[in-house]
């Protein structure tokens, strides 16, 4: 992760940092390994993973 | 695997079952290449033949969820309820011209436990959300469309 951050960063500098790891981070977890995507809505109006 | 992969494994291994080709798309497809965003739904396209709308009936029935319902008279689309999660069904085109024919051609393969899934590429997805126009759309462009790039960075070295 922190190696392709190093990589990747000089390449795309105007993406916020955070926005950079958050991405990579998603980016380099494949499906199947315990990944959550869907939200779910509760009865009381809010939303759960 | 989480219960919302195990979900999507169950969906892609049932549509295998009954012989029904789907392209995954909108967030879901966003999700499969690799963005970081949530969704409260699975949206699928296939093309709109009468056998196809029967293997629908027979895909609700794999499921074990209730029979596919009208979303509106104004909309082709339907819904599958009764699942763990709503599965939305598109035929024929997603908004900007996107066709199944040229969103297939286009598409990548993702293994998702035993089955493999035919899913739109990232780039189309962000097409079709930009075309679409809906606030909820628009409002995952720019973290799609960096994804696009950073995607592009890591494969290339380059940015885009």
């Amino acid at each position: 992760m922190l190696e392709a951050r190093q990589r990747v960063a000089p390449l795309v500098p105007d993406i916020d940092p955070g926005d950079l790891l958050l991405i990579l981070q998603s980016l380099l977890r494949p499906i199947g390994t315990g990944r959550r995507f869907f939200l779910r809505r509760r009865d009381s109006g809010g939303y759960v993973f | 695997m989480s219960s919302d992969e195990s979900f999507l494994q169950d969906v892609v291994a049932a549509l295998d079952r009954v012989g029904l080709e789907a392209i995954v798309v909108g967030t879901v497809a966003a999700v499969l290449n690799g963005a970081p965003v949530m969704t409260q739904d699975l949206d699928l396209l296939l093309r709109d033949t009468p056998k196809n709308r029967e293997k629908i009936g027979k895909l609700s029935a794999a499921l074990q969820i209730a029979a596919p319902v009208e979303v509106s008279e104004l909309s082709r689309s339907i819904t599958l309820l009764g699942g763990a999660l709503p599965i939305d069904i598109l035929f024929d085109a997603l908004p900007g011209g996107l066709t199944f024919e040229a969103l297939r051609s286009r598409s990548s393969r993702v293994q998702i436990g035993d089955s493999a899934a035919t899913v739109a590429a990232l780039a189309d997805v962000i097409a079709s959300k930009q075309a679409a126009g809906r606030p909820k759309d628009l409002a995952q462009l720019p973290i799609l469309r960096e994804t696009e790039r950073v995607r592009a960075a890591l494969k290339g070295g380059r940015s885009v």
